[in-house]
Order: structure tokens, then sequence, then C-alpha cells
């Protein structure tokens, strides 16, 4: 198992925001989570993240105790959230250097030249981070994600903000890395690109997880239809 | 021990180059400085009164500026990480928040000795006191001016990571102000001591100064993990 989380939970002052979770992903899953703004994705993904504490709860990655060893576990996990979580002012490949030294990446030149390849960012090696539009900065995201071999990877909204051939390329790349293994969580409101990305779908309303199907089980218009409804009940 | 160094190394060339590649810090902070210390120059000048008072006088226009010349550094130097949640990437990396705050502190000690370096010579030439003040002296002011400026990026580091994650910049002058007192008081005497007799008459003041900013360090070391992990 690459990551297991149970009965995480998460208050924001006395409003609850992620209500007593379980969560687990297995190395070649994708595990799509669908819900509504504001219904706590973002905050369950940093906790998986190890970025943000649980109230409660236990979470584990790679089989260590990650609320106990966040250190030891962070080098197994690859996270792309709405920030690029890397300096504006450097450009990719100076971004990508960085963090590599960080991690204590091997070979680093030639891991970031072939990373910023795969990406299609070979042309911007040089090029400013904040001269870039949302489609290249996610390229880059995505890259700056996988840099490390990490075997876990969590998106948060990896689709919001992309043209076509960008999506496109997000799909392409999360498929790739759930062939070579990895274990990854999506979260999402669009059911299209999520059907696409996943292997098994939840959906996250009012900070509640519940289980839906496997892909196998169901078709992405009775999915839809699902969502709307229980997205529609809630208001 | 190996990943240690490497972290902090590869985290302090990175505040290097942020800060030398946009000079926005270095140009606001400098800028601030020169403005200081020729307001007062202009102010007391042209016909400056005796040694001892000019000595005085200088000694507080130099801490003064730089006190909030370091502010403007610190608030700038942390706001970096929090822009684009730079700092979750590194986080991300399993850096020590400890190695984290050691880097930022030699950064930003590093920043401010070099605006120091600059800056006290022309505060010095401008408040009329280069022609008295011999090389020996000009060093120990250096040497003072470091450990008070140490003590004071020591807290500063801590108390900017907290006021920056609320979104407050402002808040770090506040709460940073009142806690570097002993360091202002130790250090303004020191410099006094030094510009009017030339060497640091009473060990209390130094003493004071040391002590302040290595406790600072220490406790603001410990206390490192807290702050950045939340």
């Amino acid at each position: 198992m690459r990551l297991r989380a149970s009965g995480i939970t998460k208050h924001f002052g006395h409003r609850p925001i992620v209500k007593n979770v379980d969560i687990a992903v297995d190395a070649g899953e994708v595990v799509t989570i669908f819900g509504p703004n504001g219904a706590g994705k973002t905050t369950l993904l940093k906790m998986l993240a190890t970025l943000l504490k649980p109230a409660s709860g236990r979470l584990e990655i790679e089989g260590r105790d990650a609320l106990a060893e966040p250190l030891a576990v962070r080098g197994a996990l690859g996270v792309v959230v709405h920030e690029p979580l890397a300096y504006p002012e450097f450009s990719p490949y100076e971004n990508l250097r960085f963090f590599g030294r960080m991690y204590g990446v091997a070979r680093l030149e030639e891991r970031c030249t072939t990373l910023l390849a795969e990406v299609g960012l070979s042309r911007f090696v040089h090029e400013p981070l904040q001269h870039f539009s949302r489609g290249m900065t996610q390229r880059f995201m995505i890259a700056r994600a996988l840099l490390h071999h990490p075997s876990v990877l969590l998106f948060d909204e990896p689709f919001s903000g992309l043209d076509a051939a960008a999506k496109s390329f997000v799909l392409q790349r999360i498929a790739q890395e759930r062939a070579a293994g990895k274990g990854i969580v999506i979260t999402t409101h669009n059911t299209e690109l999520g059907y696409l990305a996943g292997t098994r779908f939840l959906f996250m309303l009012n900070g509640e997880l519940e289980a839906v199907a496997n892909k196998d089980d169901i078709a992405m218009d009775a999915l839809a239809r699902l969502y709307e409804e229980r997205v529609v009940n809630l208001i | 021990m190996n990943e240690t160094l490497r972290h902090i190394s590869t985290l302090i060339r990175k505040d290097l180059g942020l800060h030398f590649r946009s000079k926005e810090t270095l140009a606001l902070t400098f800028v601030f400085s020169l403005l200081v210390v020729l307001i007062f120059a202009f102010a007391f000048g042209p016909i400056f009164p005796e040694k001892t008072e000019r000595g005085k006088l200088t000694a507080s226009v130099l801490w003064a500026t730089f006190v909030f010349a370091g502010i403007i550094t610190l608030n700038r130097s942390l706001t970096l990480e929090r822009t684009s949640g730079a700092l979750h990437g590194i986080r991300l990396t399993g850096v020590d928040a400890s190695n984290f705050y050691l880097a930022k502190v030699i950064s930003n000690l590093f920043f401010l000795s070099l605006l120091e370096v600059i800056i006290t010579p022309i505060a010095l030439q401008f408040l009329d006191l280069l022609d008295v003040v011999t090389v020996g002296v000009l060093l120990k002011l250096m040497g003072v001016l470091s450990i008070g400026t140490l003590g004071f990026c020591a807290i500063g580091v801590l108390l900017a990571g907290m006021s920056t994650s609320v979104g407050g910049e402002s808040l770090l002058s506040v709460i940073l102000l009142p806690l570097v007192i002993p360091i202002i008081m130790g250090g303004a005497k020191c410099t006094v001591s030094l510009l009017v007799n030339g060497t640091v008459a009473s060990g209390m003041w130094l003493n004071l100064l040391v002590g302040y900013s290595l406790i600072f360090l220490a406790a603001a070391y410990l206390l490192a993990d807290a702050v950045i992990e939340e």
C-alpha cells in the first residue's frame, strides 16, 4: 500500500473541514476525489502531503507513520497544488536544480534536462517562471513533482485553467506514472477529466469522503449524473 | 551531517542567488540607509558638535538605520518563501526546519553585514568622524555591528516566519522591536564607546550584546520547527 489514511479530521476554528476520512491508495492506482468548491479536497490533500497536521487520525506513507516522521516520508511524495511550490524569479532549470540538490538527486543536470524535455519546456529552460502561462507553469509543476522519483503523487485540481493540449498532456502523464507503479490521488470537480484519469472514484461532500465505484463498474455519464445529483442535493 | 551541510549550503546559495537576481532588497535597503544618514547629516551639519556628541549621534544613526533596514530585509526574505508556496516546496524535500532557519539567519546576516560595510564608512564621513576613526576602531566597530546583527537576525528570522505566515508584514516591527531592545542598547553603547574612546570601555554592554545574541540564536533554533512546520 502506497498511502493509507484513517480517521483524518481537521477543523479550522470550530468549523469542521475534513471529517473522519479514510483513504487507501495502492501501487498503480489513481484515486480521483470529486467535490465542489469548499468540500475540503485541498485541505485533505495538504494533510496527505504532510503539509498540514490533522487534528486526529493516522497517516501511513510507504508503511511509515507520516505524522510521527514527516521528514522521513516526504521524499516519497510528489505534490502538485494550486501554487508552483517554487521561486517565480528562477527559471524552471534553476528551480529544478535547487530542489534536486535539496532532495539529493543523482546525476542532477541530466535529470533536469530530461524532465524539462519530457514536459515540453525545453525551449523555456532559462525563462523566469514568473513569465510562464498557467499551462506552462502546470507542466513545470509536474516536472518538479517527479524530479526525485516519488512513489506517491498528489495532484490538487491538476486540470483547472488549462487548455485542451495541456489537459491532454496532464492525462497522458498521469497514465504514464500510473503504469510505472505509482500511487496517485487527484482532486477535481471536473467529472470528465477525473474519470479519464482515475481508476477508482470517491466523492468529497461537506468534508466527508464516500466511496463511489471502480472505473470498471461505472460509465462516465453515470458518474457525472450521480455527482450532479449529490452536489445538487447539498444545496 | 553531510546532508545537513548540503541543505544549509544549498539554501544559502539560493537566497544569495534570489537577492542578487532581483536586486530589489539590496536597492531598497541601500537607498533607505543612505537617506537616513543624509537626513541626519543635513539636520546636524555642516558644523558638527564636538567628538563625543558626534560619536553618540553616529551610533544612534547607525543602529536606527540598520534595525529598520534589517526589518525590510527580513520581511522580504521570508515573503519570498511564502509567495508561490516555495516554503512548502522546501518542506517537501524533507529538510529539517532548524536547517532552514540557520540558512536564513546566515544569508540575512550576510546581506546586512554587506550593507553595514558600505553604509558605516559613508555615515562616518557624512557625520565628520571618518578622519578620527582608525582602521583598528573601524574593525572593532564592524565586529560589534556583526554580533548585534547576528542577534537581530536570530530572533528576526523566527518572527518574520510567524508574521509573514499570517500575512502581516507590518506585524514584524511590532513584535520584533521590543524583543531586540537589549541588543540595540548593548550595541549602541558599545558603538558610542568605540567612536568616542576607541575602545569598548564597559564590559557590561558587550556582555549584554553577546549574551542576548547567543541566547536568541539558541532559543530560536530550538523553536524553528514549531514555527515553520505549523
